[in-house]
């Protein structure tokens, strides 16, 4: 009986010193991680260019192509059950890829559009509101959807719905960055606005 | 002798030292007008002076000896007040954070709900499961409930700073510095009352006071040095395009809408 209780005791501290060190080991790597985004944080620059990289390398008719369920369930007619699941394996994987490097792209208009909402220009501030907003969805967008595609990679056998609003929300974002684009006078009235 | 002098000055300096600079932070705060925007970080940076300058006095009068004076009971009241306030103020980086988007205001804090709870379950949990020294000294579990409290703060900092890069959200610089240099100190703290909740030895106390005096400097270095600096202005890059490109923008973008 003695001895059952000094062995719950041991049990007991050697649990709590787990816990102890579990969490300096936690702590430890929370500041690792503020460093890191002190020192990222430092050097940010609303990469342009980049942004628009990468809204040229995603094709969104591909994805749409990729996610369209009257495609899949011709597929699904057409061909064996084993070889449907693994081409459906496939799709959902470049999909998957689309739809992160899709988040990737959303990221980056976002800060675009909150350096264009900071604008002393009314007009472009309005628009950068719009897009960072469009943005933002589409980024969390992104998050559900990649989620789903890799459910769908690891389990194809299962029946998905179509995937229409990712592709509806990247569009808004696109063409609220185009409107935002087509401001000629736009970028010289961010200029005055720092400047200033 | 003389190293337990040394060990007695280092943590005098170490003591002092940040709450001389949490008044200079104060004037800062109150001549860049930061105070409308940041009204529960003045609070809290007002309340820490206070509250050193009665710990400090208490420790003249009454000596450090956390099991037999009054100390222990002031100390452990004002942290509780501190902790409050902390809150508070990620309360109020995380509203500065989300205040240019009315989309991220609802689903963001929505988010960051969730996580609190989540990091309360954790530190109800732990406290549970882990309740410190079981030594019936009661201060042992102050530093238990300031452990728990520390996890939750870091742990909505990290979420907040991790969220913000994860959106591409864009941190004012005084938001910024407040959020990083009290991630700093409750990563600290979370660390070191993990350890004395554990550990009650003077000599390991000693050494962990001298750890969160040293960490509480440095967080006031990262608020002085980020309210100071002037806002950087994320729209520069937008400047330096050349109009062929912004073109080449528009036909890409074009191109991509009539794909």
């Amino acid at each position: 009986m003695e001895h059952g209780a000094s062995t719950l005791a041991q049990g007991l501290i050697s649990q709590a010193l787990i816990a102890t060190w579990t969490l300096v080991a936690v702590a430890f790597f929370a500041l690792v991680i503020l460093v890191y985004v002190a020192i990222r944080n430092r050097t940010r620059r609303v990469d342009l260019e980049g942004t628009v990289q990468a809204f040229r390398s995603l094709d969104i008719e591909a994805f749409r192509n990729l996610v369209d369920s009257a495609e899949e369930a011709f597929l699904r007619d057409n061909l064996p059950p084993k070889k449907f699941r693994e081409i459906k394996r496939q799709r959902a994987w470049a999909a998957f890829l689309y739809a992160w490097e899709a988040g990737r792209a959303a990221t980056a208009l976002a800060k675009v559009g909150q350096a264009a909402q900071r604008s002393l220009d009314p007009e472009i501030a309005a628009s950068g509101v719009q897009v960072a907003e469009n943005a933002f969805r589409l980024r969390l967008q992104t998050v559900r959807v990649s989620l789903r595609l890799l459910t769908e990679v690891l389990l194809p056998g299962l029946s998905s719905r179509s995937l229409p609003s990712l592709a509806d929300q990247y569009e808004r974002a696109a063409e609220t960055l185009f409107h935002l684009g087509g401001f000629p006078s736009g970028v010289h009235g961010l200029a005055r606005s720092k400047s200033a | 002798m003389l190293p337990v002098n040394w060990h007695k000055a280092l943590l005098l300096f170490l003591w002092i030292t940040p709450h001389v600079l949490l008044g200079v932070l104060a004037a800062i705060l109150w001549k860049r007008r930061l105070y409308r925007e940041f009204p529960f970080f003045l609070a809290f940076v007002l309340y820490e002076i206070a509250e050193f300058m009665l710990l400090f006095a208490l420790y003249y009068i009454l000596g450090v000896n956390l099991e037999q004076n009054g100390y222990a009971y002031a100390f452990s009241v004002t942290q509780m007040i501190s902790i409050a306030l902390c809150f508070g103020v990620i309360d109020e980086v995380s509203k500065d954070l989300f205040r240019e988007s009315q989309f991220l205001k609802v689903a963001a804090r929505r988010s960051l709900m969730c996580v609190t709870g989540l990091l309360l379950v954790m530190g109800v949990l732990l406290a549970v499961y882990a309740p410190g020294d079981n030594s019936a000294k009661w201060y042992a579990g102050v530093f238990v409930v300031n452990r728990g409290a520390a996890m939750v703060q870091s742990g909505l900092l990290l979420s907040l700073l991790l969220f913000s890069r994860f959106l591409g959200l864009s941190w004012r610089r005084p938001a910024f510095g407040i959020a990083l240099g009290l991630g700093v100190l409750t990563s600290v703290d979370l660390a070191t009352y993990a350890l004395r909740a554990e550990f009650t030895s003077t000599v390991g106390g000693e050494f962990l006071n001298l750890l969160i005096t040293g960490a509480y400097l440095v967080c006031v270095s990262i608020w002085i040095g980020y309210l100071r600096a002037p806002e950087l202005e994320p729209a520069a890059s937008l400047a330096i395009v050349p109009h062929d490109e912004v073109e080449t923008w528009n036909t890409e973008l074009q191109h991509l809408l009539r794909d």
